[in-house]
């Protein structure tokens, strides 16, 4: 097994004195792509807010690219390597494209190279340079999710964190948005997904976790998850 | 009633109470006979620069609501403070070298660091000309200068703006996560402490600000038989507005920095997730603010002739007004609302001379009518919290 990009070991969180994460043991190796499930409230949000430095952590440690992360600020961890896809999108709705997809690469200096990562972007998603000059708050749904993962591609980062990519948008778009992070993690960009929409988080990941009450129940292949008895039952709508 | 017919509800009702008061203002001029254009000329040059002065103060008040929402009511003691520090610049004789080198070094060192903080200039190269200038400035105009009034402006505006930078980091940083109205009484506590501080350093007395240049030498120019009587900082003024803005919307539109403050105003956790300092932002802010607020008071100061601890509130209590009425958090709403306020005060007291007294009344009246009929001020965005 080659060095894992991230991992959690033990990590436990706190809001206040509620206890949101528990033990929570995970780890990712460069190149995977593995998928975060769960129902509401499971935690599958504090995990990602753990990971990027938001939420601190209680007990444990986030190890990434092989440092611990404990008392490193967001953007040290940005600067790392990191890059987040938030829920509901979130771009700047009275920002352009352009400066949407030029807030991704903040911490970059390398002019030459953010154009070349700006090509890739609209290699992927057409639609974004055609709307180049329009503010990210007109756009569709779709558009805004193509431009968060754009602006996400645009720190040139090692791991993608993606919270619900499938949220509120119409199933053919869902296909098409998660046909393009398997794009993006055959690049080798590590891919680290959040969702709610299990069947077809399972149907492209390598692995799965699920949480449960902010403890991990369940993890393993992808495929196993998808036939797992207790898994179906629980998360996949069968009864 | 669904929102599109408020919308329209009160789109017209703004146009009926603008229809009457244009039709009010037609009759007034019309009455008053003996109004010339000579008359609307010099009016319009206090208006503009009176204008001009809250819509400064007023963007310190809504690009820091913009970043952190907060309203700060130490924003006018702060245009004070630039005020005095003008004042005491242009009263200076030149100093001992040493006395100088000294001043230089404590004044230099303390704003080289912070607006190398400020804006990551990491580079030693250009940290060495940033320091190289600042600190052959200071010493330059410490030792061998008088002052005029253009060198304590702009030493007093970065003085302020360290100034400003030091009270969010002492009044508001430490908050940074406490509920919004434990800031917002902190605000109206760090506004009492300068207002005393001023009062215990500076002495509690008006004094007068006598900045003689040629901006308070009386000009003239006619038009037909009539005559125009102005001073140059009724000229300066807008002009040197004009100047920051444009600096400012440069600022705020082409670099990254600039970038990462708007960005910021619109989802500071996101900025967040895109590396973006949010401590150093909120910082830069109060940095802009201050800054402006400097400048105004300055002017402001040179423009009335006198000076005294308690000179901020007024203005600032106007200038927050504006930066309600634009539309608080919109940059271009606290120009205009600075500029109409400006234009209401002047040409209120001019058309009906009788009500001078009031001169105060109709920024507060206009606030007022705002809240009513269009509580997200003239270009404000909606008010309906983001989902």
């Amino acid at each position: 097994m080659p060095e894992p990009l991230l991992e959690l070991k033990n990590v436990s969180a706190y809001y206040g004195p509620i206890r949101a994460l528990t033990d929570v043991n995970m780890v990712l190796y460069p190149g995977e792509m593995v998928c975060l499930l769960g129902g509401n409230a499971s935690g599958k949000s504090t995990t990602l807010k753990t990971i990027l430095g938001l939420v601190q952590v209680g007990e444990g440690d986030v190890f990434f690219r092989g440092e611990n992360m404990r008392n490193k600020s967001t953007s040290y961890r940005i600067e790392k390597g990191m890059a987040v896809v938030p829920e509901n999108r979130r771009i700047f709705p009275k920002m352009t494209v352009r400066e949407n997809l030029e807030m991704g690469a903040y911490l970059r200096d390398d002019k030459k190279a953010i154009k070349e990562d700006m090509e890739y972007v609209f290699s992927l998603f057409p639609r974004l340079e055609e709307r180049l000059n329009q503010m990210g708050g007109t756009m569709s749904g779709g558009e805004q999710q193509m431009l968060a993962m754009g602006r996400a591609l645009m720190s040139r980062p090692k791991l993608i964190l993606m919270d619900e990519p499938s949220m509120g948008l119409a199933p053919k778009l869902v296909e098409t948005i998660f046909k393009i992070i398997k794009t993006v993690n055959d690049r080798g960009i590590t891919v680290f997904v959040v969702e709610q929409n299990a069947n077809i988080a399972l149907s492209i990941a390598d692995r799965g976790y699920v949480l449960q009450t902010g403890e991990v129940v369940l993890s393993g292949p992808a495929q196993d998850l998808l036939h797992n008895e207790a898994m179906r039952k629980a998360y996949l709508g069968e009864v | 009633m669904t929102a599109s017919k408020t919308t329209s509800r009160a789109t017209l009702i703004t146009i009926i109470i603008t229809l009457l008061l244009v039709a009010l203002l037609g009759w007034r001029f019309y009455s008053l006979g003996n109004y010339t254009l000579a008359r609307a000329t010099q009016d319009f040059l206090n208006a503009l620069t009176l204008g001009s002065l809250y819509a400064l103060i007023a963007l310190g008040y809504t690009m820091v609501y913009g970043i952190i929402r907060l309203i700060n009511f130490a924003h006018g003691d702060i245009f004070m403070l630039g005020s005095y520090l003008a004042f005491y610049a242009m009263a200076l004789t030149p100093m001992h070298w040493a006395a100088a080198l000294l001043v230089t070094i404590l004044l230099g060192g303390t704003v080289l660091l912070v607006i190398r903080a400020l804006f990551n200039l990491e580079e030693p190269k250009k940290t060495i000309t940033l320091a190289l200038l600042l600190f052959a400035g200071t010493f330059f105009l410490l030792a061998f200068r008088h002052m005029g009034w253009i060198e304590a402006l702009l030493l007093s505006m970065l003085a302020t703006g360290v100034a400003g930078v030091l009270l969010e980091a002492v009044a508001y940083r430490p908050l940074r996560g406490a509920p919004r109205e434990s800031m917002l009484i902190t605000a109206i506590a760090a506004s009492f402490f300068l207002e005393n501080l001023g009062q215990l350093l500076f002495g509690p007395r008006v004094r007068g600000f006598n900045a003689e240049t040629i901006l308070n030498k009386p000009l003239s120019f006619s038009i037909g038989h009539d005559t125009v009587y102005f001073t140059g900082i009724l000229v300066m003024v807008p002009l040197i507005t004009a100047l920051l803005l444009f600096v400012l919307n440069t600022f705020v539109s082409r670099t990254k920095l600039g970038k990462a403050m708007r960005a910021t105003a619109q989802d500071a956790e996101v900025a967040q997730m895109m590396g973006v300092n949010v401590n150093q932002v909120i910082a830069l802010t109060f940095f802009i603010g201050s800054i402006l607020a400097a400048a105004a008071g300055v002017m402001y100061s040179i423009r009335f002739g006198q000076i005294h601890p308690l000179m901020g509130l007024m203005p600032g209590i106007k200038a927050f007004t504006a930066a309600v009425i634009g539309g608080i958090g919109s940059l271009p709403g606290a120009v205009l609302g600075g500029l109409l306020l400006g234009m209401i005060e002047i040409y209120a007291v001019s058309l009906f001379p009788t009500l001078s007294a009031y001169r105060d009344v109709f920024a507060f009246v206009l606030l007022i009518l705002i809240m009513l009929f269009r509580p997200s001020g003239l270009v404000g965005e909606d008010l309906t919290e983001k989902v």
